[in-house]
């Protein structure tokens, strides 16, 4: 498929626990798009931004860890992980908690980017 | 764009919604989200203040009892209508 | 009224189907997409949206089945309905050779569900025009 015919995808991720397994299919959606060389961008609206408090320990609970699934993104060309500034804010996260690149967003810049693209998914 | 909603009034979905909504949208009320359409909800009355264009799917107004008591900003679609509104609107965000 | 074009839609279903009656409105979309005149090539269920492939639901006289609605989709349009491998067989959503795999005596999963990678979405998604997502509150 040629580049211009390529059609870009946000995945838009809201829910933490105890929908763990929503935002992990959030997650694995955007890395399988990435993987398929398709543009894909992430945004943590919300309580989505949960999924980013670090040092998370998941060994005792027996679940894959979600922050390291997060922080692998770059590796497997996620374009960028954008995360809502006000629900950051109300949650506690500062910029050093977030992963590296990660870019903060206001509501303004949130709507810029469901407009910039093709395709929007809601988990 | 479009935007669907699946949760009832209280739900926190609600708000993440409300930020992104602009008068250019429409906005689809599914599932618990008719109640949002009923005359005397407060919530209702916060998604008009938007200027978006607002729909309720009539099936699930009608099974939540709420067909007869809407809001008047909001207009009643069928599939077809619903069908309609993703013709017009590129994108659709699911919030639920 | 109607578009003169006929769209590729893609529908994304998350809903399991006793999530309320959000997987029957999300069929009845799929169904009126094509009386439309569109095309809806695939449906891709994932995360609880899988439970809508599991064979054995059985769905009371008087309420419509998630499981029927969906499958006449796929035999009177050929609209292919695609389990996410991974949310499905931990939902015990196994197809014959899963089933096989795992030491299991029969498929789980109904015969007109596929199971897939993510790879299908991400397909289905670059031939459309529209890509519809349902889910329901948890």
């Amino acid at each position: 498929m040629s580049a211009a015919a390529r059609k870009s995808v946000l995945v838009v991720t809201r829910h933490a626990q105890p929908a763990r397994s929503l935002a992990r299919a959030a997650l694995d959606t955007a890395l399988a798009t990435a993987a398929f060389e398709q543009p894909v961008n992430l945004l943590f609206l919300g309580a989505g931004v949960l999924q980013l408090i670090p040092h998370q320990d998941s060994s005792a609970v027996g679940v894959r860890n979600l922050r390291k699934v997060i922080d692998s993104m770059p590796l497997y060309d996620v374009e960028h992980c954008y995360v809502d500034t006000d629900a950051a804010q109300r949650h506690g996260l500062t910029t050093a908690d977030l992963p590296s690149g990660a870019i903060l967003v206001d509501v303004a810049a949130q709507r810029a980017l469901f407009d910039a693209h093709h395709h929007i998914l809601g988990f | 764009m479009l935007h669907t909603l699946n949760c009832s009034p209280e739900h926190p979905a609600l708000q993440d919604c409300l930020k992104l909504l602009r008068a250019e949208d429409a906005l689809l009320l599914l599932g618990d989200g008719v109640y949002l359409a009923l005359a005397q909800c407060s919530n209702g009355q916060a998604l008009q203040a938007t200027g978006a264009a607002l729909y309720v799917l009539e099936a699930d107004a009608r099974a939540a009892g709420v067909h007869a008591r809407l809001a008047l900003g909001f207009n009643v679609v069928d599939d077809a209508g619903f069908v309609a509104l993703t013709e017009r609107h590129a994108r659709q965000m699911a919030w639920y | 009224m109607g578009m003169a074009v006929a769209l590729n839609y893609c529908l994304l279903i998350m809903a399991a189907p006793a999530s309320g009656y959000t997987s029957l409105t999300a069929a009845r979309f799929g169904a009126a997409v094509i009386a439309q005149g569109h095309i809806l090539p695939r449906v891709f269920f994932l995360d609880g949206g899988t439970s809508n492939g599991l064979a054995t639901a059985i769905t009371a006289q008087d309420e419509k089945s998630p499981l029927t609605e969906w499958t006449q989709l796929a035999t009177a349009h050929g609209t292919e309905l695609v389990l996410c491998v991974s949310s499905a067989v931990k939902r015990g959503l196994l197809d014959s050779a899963e089933a096989q795999r795992h030491g299991f005596p029969a498929a789980t999963a109904h015969p007109q569900f596929a199971l897939g990678g993510l790879g299908l979405l991400v397909e289905a998604m670059q031939s459309a025009d529209r890509v519809i997502t349902f889910g329901a509150p948890e």
